[in-house]
């Protein structure tokens, strides 16, 4: 099958007062239609960046693409004007955000800021009308109790998880192909985190809707991911099924978010935690960006290394990848034996 | 060590009303014990701890810490009890004086508290910060310098200098990545492997953090504790719906989507207009009608030593 969302070497860079940094390194990320994948990896490793630079919503300057592609459907997007661009994210791509109170207008009602969204999703080519009751639709949809009683409310009278309900709505009321959900349930609770889970893959479902959802929690990303990629510096370091990424890790920073994970049910005598900082990205290494903080560091992780596939959709950027192992690699191996 | 008797705090509010963030609370940790605290967000985590060492004003009931009355403390009594027991915050950022080197981030507190100086004063302050895993280099570094794991860490050392007999974290790990949580976590750990009479309360909504650091845990919805006892017997066989409920939702680390999971219907009450009854009935999946919304449940003990508010703890409601 084609690729809906398809990136292609991407690499961009902020002009800063101390020098050019690195935020995006050569990332390629492809997106089947109704595929769900979880963009993990800690703070600061580019996961916004990226998905907003794909979309025209990183402002240039102090961005700068330096080069790369991102077709959606088959339409290169980088060169588009804005206009083109507002276009692409009013119908095609939705996002909602961590903070949904960031995105709602406190002094109108919920329902007002509803209709208006989805007048401009068309274009203003319906009326008020038509429009509320897509609205009343898509907050049925979203599982809102009380739809009615809930558009005639502020958003400071709404709990967090209604507020994403209706972010969720106002987002998918357009019926967009690719819905970017960057940490949208960081900032609920427990047992409304797994509300707004199950409703965005009971979405995902039935409205064939591909996303993207970003979170630095790997057991967030199980419950609604089909596939994952690792982000590490700028740098997607592997990229798998979600199983593979729990069972057959490769890269050694994948194995170091896994092992720095408690277990409710599983008790555990230590973590593992990763020693060492982020590299800086004003000067990046050439090599594997990991490499300083990685165990199994050797002399060809200072060479560049492509992401190469292992096995049918599970690719890996590190050394260590079976049929990476060079001769060097190969002795030392030996030494070790000996 | 902790004790706290049937604690209330209530909060009047702009519009007459009353949030009573802490509506009973009972719990007792014996030296050395390790206890989570967890629950929804506004239910009264934060206001416990705050409560237990005196940031709030309670409304009723008791607290005492040692032989220390906490409710009726007063001069060199507050002295003693700001010295024997520490709080350590979420957000490390807004903990620390920007302006003041970590060093004397930490030597604060000895100085108000303690008659060390000079030397001896440099020596404990610079032995607190390398035992957090902070070598000489960092100490003369300003907060804005440091990474947002070496600032908790700091706030750590600051809360441990004064020796004190209890210390309550507040989600000193829900800032940090799960790297850095990691590491924070391991230095608590090797902590209560250090000072093992140290008592600490562990406040967290992360159930996993909890079960990797925690003894015992306690339960918090609404203000109440809804359910208590060792963090195994909780974990692996929880006896009120809402325990049942919130574990069920917990995201696990592993490949497959929980099948399990028990949903609840609507959102938290307000805290102002708790419902009747048990408060937990409005979302509660075996709610009776005619019990749950008209009686309290009474607290009831299990045989594992586990305490548990529900009317049908031992069992379903008979048909
Ligand atoms: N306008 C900007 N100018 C300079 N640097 C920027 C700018 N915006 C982002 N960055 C840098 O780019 C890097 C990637 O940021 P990004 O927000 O994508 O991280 P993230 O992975 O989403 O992190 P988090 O989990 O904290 O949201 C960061 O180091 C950030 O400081
Ligand atoms: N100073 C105050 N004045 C009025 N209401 C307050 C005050 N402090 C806390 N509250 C209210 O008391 C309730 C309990 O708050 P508390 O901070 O203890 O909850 P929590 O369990 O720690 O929640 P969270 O997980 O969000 O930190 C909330 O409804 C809160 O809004
Ligand atoms: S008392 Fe009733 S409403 Fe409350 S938790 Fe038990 S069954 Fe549910
Ligand atoms: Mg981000
Ligand atoms: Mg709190």
């Amino acid at each position: 099958m084609d690729s809906l969302l398809d990136i292609r070497n991407l690499s961009l860079v902020f002009d800063t007062f101390d020098g050019t940094y690195h935020a995006i390194d050569d990332v390629s990320l492809s997106l089947k239609p109704g595929e769900a994948l979880g963009l993990v990896g800690e703070t600061g490793c580019g996961k916004s960046v990226l998905t907003r630079a794909a979309f025209g919503l990183v402002p240039s300057p102090p961005a700068r693409i330096t080069q790369g592609s991102v077709k959606l459907d088959g339409m290169e997007l980088l060169g588009l004007t804005d206009r083109a661009l507002r276009q692409v994210r009013g119908r095609q791509v939705a996002m909602i955000f961590q903070d949904p109170m960031t995105y709602l207008n406190p002094v109108f009602k919920v329902g007002t800021q509803l209709v208006d969204a989805i007048r401009a999703q068309h274009g203003g080519a319906i009326d008020r009308k038509a429009a509320r009751e897509i609205a009343l639709d898509m907050l049925e949809k979203v599982h809102l109790p009380n739809p009615l009683r809930q558009f005639n409310s502020y958003p400071h009278e709404l709990s967090g998880g209604m507020r994403q309900r209706i972010l969720i709505a106002m987002a998918l009321a357009a019926r967009p192909k690719l819905l970017i959900a960057d940490e949208p349930t960081t900032a609920l609770d427990v047992t409304i985190q797994a509300q707004i889970l199950d409703l965005m893959a009971e979405l995902v479902d039935d409205m064939n809707l591909s996303m993207i959802m970003i979170s630095h929690d790997l057991g967030v990303v199980a419950q609604v991911c089909s596939r994952v990629a690792v982000m590490y510096a700028g740098k997607i370091v592997e990229d798998a099924p979600i199983r593979e990424i729990f069972e057959t890790p490769v890269h050694p920073y994948t194995k170091g978010l896994l092992g720095a994970l408690p277990h409710p049910f599983r008790p555990a005598d230590d973590l593992e935690s990763i020693p060492g900082n982020l590299p800086d990205l004003l000067d990046p290494p050439p090599g594997c960006r990991f490499a300083g903080r990685c165990t199994f560091r050797r002399p060809e992780c200072d060479a560049p290394i492509p992401l190469a596939e292992i096995a049918p959709r599970h690719s890996v950027a590190c050394v260590l990848r079976p049929g990476a192992v060079t001769p060097a690699v190969a002795a030392t191996k030996d030494l070790n034996h000996a | 060590m902790l004790e706290i008797d049937n604690l209330k705090v209530h909060f009047p509010v702009a519009s007459g009303q009353t949030v009573r963030a802490v509506d009973g609370v009972t719990l007792t940790l014996s030296a050395g014990e390790t206890m989570g605290l967890v629950g929804e967000s506004g239910s009264g985590k934060s206001t416990v701890g705050k409560a237990a060492l005196r940031l709030v004003p309670s409304t009723s009931g008791a607290i005492r810490i040692g032989d220390l009355d906490v409710t009726k403390a007063r001069g060199p009594q507050m002295r003693k009890l700001r010295s024997r027991a520490q709080m350590v915050f979420q957000d490390p950022h807004s903990s620390l004086n920007p302006r003041m080197t970590i060093r004397r981030a930490v030597a604060e507190g000895l100085i108000l508290n303690t008659s060390l100086r000079g030397r001896a004063l440099n020596e404990k302050v610079a032995g607190m910060l390398e035992s957090m895993g902070l070598p000489a280099q960092f100490h003369d570094r300003f907060p804005h310098e440091l990474s947002g794991g070496q600032k908790q860490r700091v706030c750590i050392a600051r809360a441990l200098a004064l020796d004190p007999d209890l210390l309550v974290l507040d989600e000193p790990t829900s800032a940090l990545d799960v790297s850095v949580q990691a590491q924070i976590l391991r230095v608590l750990r090797r902590l209560h492997e250090a000072r093992p009479e140290m008592t600490q309360l562990f406040i967290s909504h992360n159930l996993a953090v909890v079960r990797f650091l925690c003894q015992t845990v306690a339960v918090m919805y609404l203000g109440r504790i809804v359910e208590m006892g060792s963090v195994s017997r909780v974990f692996d066989a929880p006896a009120h719906p809402y325990t049942r409920a919130l574990l069920s939702a917990v995201p696990v680390p592993e490949a497959k989507r929980r099948p399990d999971r028990i949903r609840l219907q609507g959102d938290i009450p307000s805290p102002t207009a708790l419902p009747k009854g048990c408060a937990f009935h409005t979302r509660c999946p075996i709610a009776k009608k005619g019990v749950c919304n008209v009686e309290e449940p009474p607290e009831i003990g299990l045989e594992d030593g586990r305490v548990v508010r529900c009317h049908f703890a031992l069992g379903p409601a008979p048909e």
